[in-house]
């Protein structure tokens, strides 16, 4: 099902609600002019939404309803019980209409199925069914059953499998039920691997004889094309298995009753799916089960069924104790089990209150673990005990955090989509036509992050249209399509979100850049005549930079990329420029998936305990007195053919009152990455790594320079977690 | 290593994955059910491997698409309930 059909499903369903609300309600207070239109615009905007998506059958169910409701409004009906019930019965039709639609992800195109009758298929012919796309070429359908422990044989069945020459189709399902996770062996074979060839059965027979296993081969005549089986939606078959386990049951009282009953379901059901001739057969199976006490309608339902697939699902709800029958002759209700899982909507805030309950939780955690330590120090005999159940805690939490962390997450679509439109009126506004490209709008990320993206991006987008995209006669002089493009691509890497905005516009000019710095008095000539075109394109993201000649409607006053990234490095992300002089720029966003968890290491420095961001660090070091030499003022190390700055962390921090006399031990140093560049950082101690919930500073506090946030550790102490990059400003 | 497990409920699958790493991907699930698979720079896996994921279904991402095994093996792991 496509995403737009799955809002139209979702929109409708809450529609229906609404609408089914309103007209009881309406019932009981027919004059309430308000309640009807309320009613009124519910049907038409269900009307509307079955218009788009071009559901025929329920725009016209829908619009008589809504006539109805017109005429009501007008005064020319009377709002009557009869009235209320139709459009009721209009609600209830769509509602099953949806229903389909959820279990086949198709609009239903018939009240019911055309029928056709036909002998059960087997596993071949249904393998075939379900692959229309390969009918045509296939040749032979094969089933391999691989030994349970072919895995010890150095068998690896499923390569094999795919590299059958022509291979059309390959189904991989479960030779018995799955086991649960801790029951679960993964050294043993359970699979059976199905699919279609384009070749003859002999050669996939030869193919797979090397595998250890049982293995069918049919040949498929492709001259006449297998007679698709009945399909009855899922939610019949469920409603058919509950009809089979219902005569399965033994109790002789009420048995009579019981097949009437099942016999007029079964019928209904095979009615709703058009399938008039079995509604028949299961009302005749019925009337010869009642009278002769045969298994008709139990064989007949059971034959249905097997031909709804290889193997027919064992009735779920297993047959109710003898004395737990339902009353006798009681007609058994279609049950509507498991059919939708609906979406709930949920308040934002609710969402962020539960993610704060995780970082406490988290927070409780880790004191559980630090007194597990100490009770282990003391020798206590609970320590054992203590700490299997900080394990438990730290697994429930962990599942708990992942599950909160994806309730917040939102496709890109919802940014990106906001794109096309701004595009359109900045290329007509700036008469440069050009073409937006957008990849990777599935990609989900953190609430917080695809919230904060818009601005940024929108910054990007306009540079890049101002000044990357040159007019259309610039263009076609440099040999370039006259319609620029725009890229905008969202993928997903591990922990991050990577998101790039590209151009194939002019490109940045290096040399000019080097010119506005040097003017501008950010960088003496020499040091800029020394950096690399990289670092000096970096150089657009210092404040106030801009190199536009001219200030413009849209951008150009040098105000934003510096923004841009201070807004990235919020949240935790990174952006970095590249570009190619006259052929085009790449603006690259990192970003973390979610800002919920950040990985802390803690140092001691000045006797106070410290946490650095875990993604910033790159390795620790211990380093001789000797291996410090000093350039100007600073202290350097040489680490792997490197010159690495170092930094006196209590010293950038004043953590300590008087400098102490420098020990003649080793210095810990640890190595931290800053927009590429690498720093050390001196500590007195490296401590350990944990996950944090970072809480940043607020009222007074806020803005503290150098200062990411806080957390609360295990034993009560407030851990600050520093911010490297404010440190070296 | 070709099972890499991470902080935020991420698994990445790298390079070849022979049949021991079933092992290691059935520890990270049962570690963390919620987690999501990354196998973008998985080449190939061992059946052992792909019977933990079409059992357990769990969240993939990145499927390479015009990789003979995850071609075929895709289907199944989506055809979910």
């Amino acid at each position: 099902m496509n995403d737009f059909l799955r809002q139209f499903l979702i929109e409708s369903r809450e529609l229906v609600v609404q609408a089914t609300e309103g007209l009881l309600l309406l019932e009981k207070s027919p004059h309430d002019a308000d309640r009807l239109d309320t009613v009124f615009r519910a049907f038409h905007t269900l009307k509307g939404g079955a218009g788009i998506v071009a559901f025929a059958m329920m725009e016209r169910a829908l619009h008589s309803a809504e006539s109805l409701l017109m005429d009501a409004r007008s005064g020319k009906l009377s709002l009557n019980p009869a009235l209320v019930g139709d459009c009721l019965t209009s609600l209830d039709q769509v509602s099953q209409w949806l229903d389909t639609l959820e279990q086949t992800g198709e609009l239903p195109t018939s009240i019911g199925k055309p029928s056709a009758a036909q002998a059960p298929p087997d596993w071949a012919t249904i393998l075939v069914g379900r692959h229309p796309g390969a009918t045509a070429r296939a040749a032979t359908a094969f089933r391999f059953t691989p030994d349970r422990d072919c895995f010890y044989k150095g068998e690896d069945p499923i390569a094999r499998v795919s590299s059958l020459p022509q291979l059309l189709a390959l189904e991989i399902e479960p030779a018995s039920p799955w086991p649960p996770l801790d029951k679960f062996d993964p050294y043993t074979c359970n699979i059976v691997l199905a699919g279609l060839t384009g070749t003859s059965g002999g050669e996939v027979g030869a193919q797979l004889r090397s595998l250890s296993g049982e293995c069918e081969v049919r040949t498929l005549k492709s001259a006449e094309a297998p007679a698709t089986p009945v399909l009855i939606p899922e939610m019949v078959r469920k409603v058919l298995q509950e009809q089979l386990a219902l005569l399965d049951v033994k109790e002789p009282l009420g048995a009579a009753g019981r097949i009437a009953s099942v016999g007029l379901t079964a019928a209904n059901a095979m009615r709703f799916c058009g399938l008039d001739a079995h509604a028949e057969n299961f009302a005749r199976a019925a009337q010869q089960s009642s009278t002769h006490g045969s298994p008709d309608l139990r064989d007949a339902i059971a034959q249905l069924l097997r031909a709804q697939s290889l193997a027919p699902a064992p009735a779920r709800a297993p047959a109710p104790a003898s004395g737990a029958t339902g009353a006798p002759g009681e007609p058994v209700a279609p049950l509507r089990t498991e059919t939708s899982a609906r979406t709930l909507r949920i308040n934002a805030e609710q969402i962020d209150a539960l993610v704060r309950l995780t970082g406490e939780l988290t927070v409780a955690k880790n004191a559980l673990g630090h007194t597990a330590k100490l009770a282990q120090a003391n020798g206590d005999s609970s320590a054992a005990l203590l700490k299997e159940h900080h394990g438990v805690l730290t697994r429930l939490i962990s599942q708990l955090q992942s599950s909160v962390i994806g309730m917040r997450v939102l496709p890109l679509r919802s940014v990106f989509q906001r794109f096309p439109r701004v595009l359109r009126e900045m290329s007509a506004n700036l008469g440069k036509p050009t073409e937006l490209i957008m990849e990777g709008e599935d990609t989900e990320a953190d609430k917080t992050i695809v919230e904060m993206l818009f601005e940024p991006l929108l910054h990007i987008v306009r540079n890049a249209l101002d000044h990357g995209v040159e007019s259309s006669e610039q263009r076609r002089a440099a040999g370039k399509p006259a319609v620029a493009r725009i890229l905008l691509r969202a993928a997903r890497d591990g922990d991050q979100v990577l998101i790039a905005v590209a151009d194939d516009g002019a490109g940045i000019e290096v040399e000019r850049i080097r010119q506005v710095a040097s003017d501008r008095g950010m960088a003496s000539r020499e040091d800029l005549k020394d950096m690399a075109d990289s670092d000096i394109i970096d150089l657009v993201f210092a404040p106030g930079f801009s190199t536009a000649a001219h200030v413009t409607e849209l951008s150009g006053r040098g105000v934003g990329m510096d923004a841009v990234r201070t807004a990235v490095e919020r949240v935790g992300g990174r952006v970095s420029i590249a570009s190619r002089f006259k052929a085009g720029t790449t603006v690259s966003f990192s970003l973390p998936f979610s800002v919920m968890m950040t990985q802390v290491m803690t140092v001691e420095a000045g006797g106070q305990m410290f946490g650095i961001p875990l993604d910033a660090v790159v390795e620790t070091v211990s380093a001789g007195k000797e291996a410090f030499s000093g350039v100007g003022e600073a202290r350097v190390i040489v680490h792997r053919n490197r010159t690495i700055p170092v930094i006196e962390l209590e010293g950038v921090l004043n953590a300590a009152p008087e400098r102490r006399q420098r020990t003649e031990t080793d210095a810990t140093i640890i190595i931290a990455a800053v927009n590429g560049q690498l720093v050390g950082l001196q500590v007195d101690r490296p401590g350990e790594r944990m996950e944090i919930i970072l809480k940043p500073l607020d009222g007074l506090l806020s803005g503290t320079p150098g200062i990411a946030g806080t957390t609360v550790l295990g034993d009560g102490r407030v851990l600050l977690v520093l911010d490297i990059i404010g440190i070296l400003q | 290593m070709t099972v890499i497990c991470s902080a935020q409920g991420v698994f990445m699958l790298e390079g070849a994955c022979p049949g021991e790493d079933a092992e290691k991907l059935l520890q990270c699930l049962a570690s963390n059910p919620a987690a999501i698979i990354d196998i973008r720079r998985c080449e190939s896996a061992h059946t052992a491997v792909i019977q933990v994921l079409i059992a357990f279904k769990p969240k993939l991402l990145n499927v390479p698409r015009d990789n003979p095994i995850w071609r075929w093996v895709l289907p199944s792991l989506n055809s979910q309930e």
